[in-house]
């Protein structure tokens, strides 16, 4: 769940028309029409990629006249459902993927479930990836992997390239040449495995 | 009692507030003290910086480090990428670190005949946070123009590694060879536990979104440590790879600077001085019972420093954050994802944070950086009405300020917090140079147990934390 509250600023006389705002979008918000930046309000998000990569500095982010509210509400798909995404790409449903907006696995399992085929969807409609723009992209391609979709990056964009191995994809041979230099490999998968397991009954409460 | 210590200026900077709106300092309010490294740990290196030197001995010691290094392969007609990191630039005052990258680059031309060294300046989340440090250090005209900040949202290129494919920045690998220019502060030990830290920025400042995300998502929090090495340890990676120089900090400064070609052999010698001092500062940091917190420093909430440690850290500091036999520190973004919707942990394994912080104050701090999780756990008052609509208009921070509260003056924020946490003992994370700045009820107990503390890192920990390394104590 994201409160949108920002929305960029095109200086069309700084603007060069070069495409970079366009690549690093994460909802494809943003494109260069006739050399000039042109963003779509309905769609962006409010992350300030656009406006913190541009090479001219003709982008600033001004508060929105109303700040818009985007969110997947998970009560419209069956709880058993995403919990069943979340576990095949072992993740339990309630952790964080996004802390930015605090985005919860189920929020994003909810929304590939209601149709989201690609990461540009799944921030549209949750907000993820839009807030540090970094750090969330993994789970949501776990996930989107995990529903049996294979999304293709954006053509000539910067926004993502791909999935990227997880600790249980390690060899065995790298586990075994590098347990005595401080990487926990075996420990650390079973921690995530217990974490995953995890029911909505046996959250700690103290 | 000594005089408080001078605190780091505020800087100018598109993420924090204009220095003007700093009124007051944390270090200004009655009862303040400092206490140096030095007071608590007398075996604390002997530093060349800040000290009667000045930069001239941080160019002295780069060219020292240098003068032993293997530039053989650097042709004239070869182009060079220098690499740095934004967490170097904000190491006391950022000069420092600025000189050493001029040295470096003055050095190679020198040596090899290269004239095409460029810079390229990577950051965390803040993504033209180096683009204001290489303005404000001269660095782009010290580099004939050839100064870029670059960031994860950039052009990437594929890496092949042996756990399979991650990706860098393209613009850092553009050049026939790299120099590795970082430093040894521990800045994020919740996140690396001094586990390969001069590797990291291959999988953090000099890598794409992908890769970050593997470390901070795909691969758990002791593992995480892997992803740097595969990329370093790369065919393509090697390839470009001409060596290392480093900053070497302590709690108390920069002892000096060492270069290597060889990584890793730098990275051991840095482990162990890692793991020697800045943990026991971390160990004696644990030993506070209560305290209010004051954020006084220019740069996010969680890297704001006092005695060499970022306030990250102190939100842990109530374990052994060294300790790898413990899987997550009560502060990471693992420990942050496994909160559960109550605001409570999912796992009995995860600690809660610190409870020795009773309140935290921030004076002055940046924003870029998801915070709301501190704001969520501890008591939280920030200073300023500018500061907290700074924050608010953050997209990495839209709900931080749902969980603090806002006073119109410092003063009126520690009379709050004084009645409200009930204890008069204040630690201050201001960039304090060689020490830091407490209240003097605080100074008192930290004088008092530092003792035991040196003791026992010494005699127990050290030797556990090396041997969970690999590495003989």
């Amino acid at each position: 769940m994201k409160v949108v509250t920002l929305v960029p600023r095109v200086d069309s006389e700084k603007c060069t028309g070069c495409k970079t705002c366009e690549r690093v979008c994460p909802v494809l918000a943003i494109k260069v029409s006739n050399k000039v930046s042109m963003v779509d309000e309905d769609r962006c998000r409010g992350c300030a990629n656009c406006e913190q990569r541009c090479p001219e500095y003709a982008i600033v982010m001004v508060n929105r006249e109303s700040p818009v509210t985007v969110k997947v509400d998970v009560d419209q798909v069956a709880y058993d459902q995403i919990a069943q995404l979340c576990k095949k790409a072992r993740l339990n449903p309630q952790q964080l993927v996004c802390y930015c907006t605090a985005t919860r696995a189920e929020e994003v399992a909810a929304a590939i479930l209601l149709g989201a085929k690609s990461p540009e969807d799944v921030s549209l409609s949750t907000g993820v990836r839009t807030g540090c723009k970094v750090e969330c992209i993994q789970p949501v391609l776990r996930l989107l992997e995990a529903a049996g979709i294979q999304p293709v990056p954006p053509k000539n964009g910067w926004q993502w390239y791909g999935r990227t191995p997880t600790v249980w994809e390690i060899p065995e041979e790298i586990k075994k040449k590098y347990s005595t230099r401080g990487f926990y490999f075996e420990e650390d998968i079973k921690l995530l495995d217990k974490l995953v397991e995890v029911g909505p009954d046996e959250r700690r409460d103290d | 009692m000594r005089q408080p210590i001078l605190p780091i200026a505020p800087k100018v900077s598109q993420y924090g507030i204009d220095p003007s709106l700093v009124k007051a300092r944390a270090a200004e309010l009655p009862g303040m003290t400092s206490l140096l490294i030095k007071d608590m740990f007398p075996d604390t290196p002997d530093v060349i910086f800040p000290a009667e030197g000045g930069l001239a001995a941080i160019r002295k010691a780069t060219e020292e480090a240098l003068a032993n290094i293997d530039m053989s392969r650097i042709k004239p007609e070869h182009s060079v990428n220098i690499l740095a990191s934004h967490h170097g630039f904000t190491l006391l005052g950022g000069e420092p670190y600025a000189e050493m990258l001029k040295t470096i680059r003055d050095f190679v031309a020198a040596r090899t005949g290269a004239s095409n060294i460029r810079l390229r300046a990577g950051v965390g989340l803040r993504f033209r946070e180096t683009e204001e440090y290489i303005k404000r250090y001269g660095l782009d005209v010290h580099f004939q123009g050839k100064a870029a900040g670059v960031a994860p949202v950039d052009q990437g290129i594929a890496i092949e590694t042996e756990i399979g494919t991650l990706y860098g920045i393209k613009k850092v690998y553009d050049a026939d060879w790299i120099i590795h220019a970082h430093n040894s502060d521990v800045r994020e030990v919740h996140f690396h536990r001094q586990v390969d830290r001069a590797v990291k920025p291959f999988g953090m400042s000099y890598a794409r979104i992908e890769t970050r995300s593997t470390y901070h998502q795909n691969l758990g929090p002791r593992a995480a440590n892997f992803t740097a090495r595969a990329i370093f340890d790369s065919t393509f990676v090697q390839s470009k790879f001409a060596f290392s120089a480093f900053l070497v900090m302590s709690p108390g400064g920069v002892v000096g600077v060492d270069a290597d070609n060889n990584l890793y052999a730098l990275n051991d010698r840095l482990t162990y001085t890692g793991c020697r001092y800045y943990g026991k500062t971390m160990t004696l940091l644990g030993e506070i019972d209560e305290c209010i917190a004051v954020l006084d420093f220019p740069c996010p909430v969680p890297y704001v420093f006092a005695a060499g440690v970022i306030y990250a850290n102190f939100v842990g500091a109530n374990t052994d954050l060294y300790d790898l036999d413990k899987p997550l520190p009560p502060y990471t973004w693992y420990t942050e994802a496994f909160y559960g919707k109550n605001g409570r942990p999912l796992l009995s394994e995860i600690p809660l944070v610190n409870p020795a912080i009773k309140m935290c104050v921030q004076n002055y701090a940046w924003g870029g950086y998801p915070s709301a999780f501190f704001a969520e756990q501890i008591p939280t008052v920030v200073v300023g009405r500018e500061q907290a609509e700074m924050m608010n208009r953050d997209p990495q921070n839209l709900t931080y300020m749902k969980h603090s509260v806002v006073a119109d003056t410092i003063g009126d924020a520690m009379k709050f917090a004084y009645r409200t946490a009930g204890t008069d003992k204040v630690i201050v994370f201001d960039g304090a140079m060689g020490g830091l700045n407490v209240s003097e009820k605080l100074a008192d107990l930290l004088i008092k147990k530092a003792p035991e503390v040196n003791r026992r890192v010494e005699e127990q920990l050290l030797p556990k934390w090396l041997k969970q390394r690999g590495m003989a104590p």
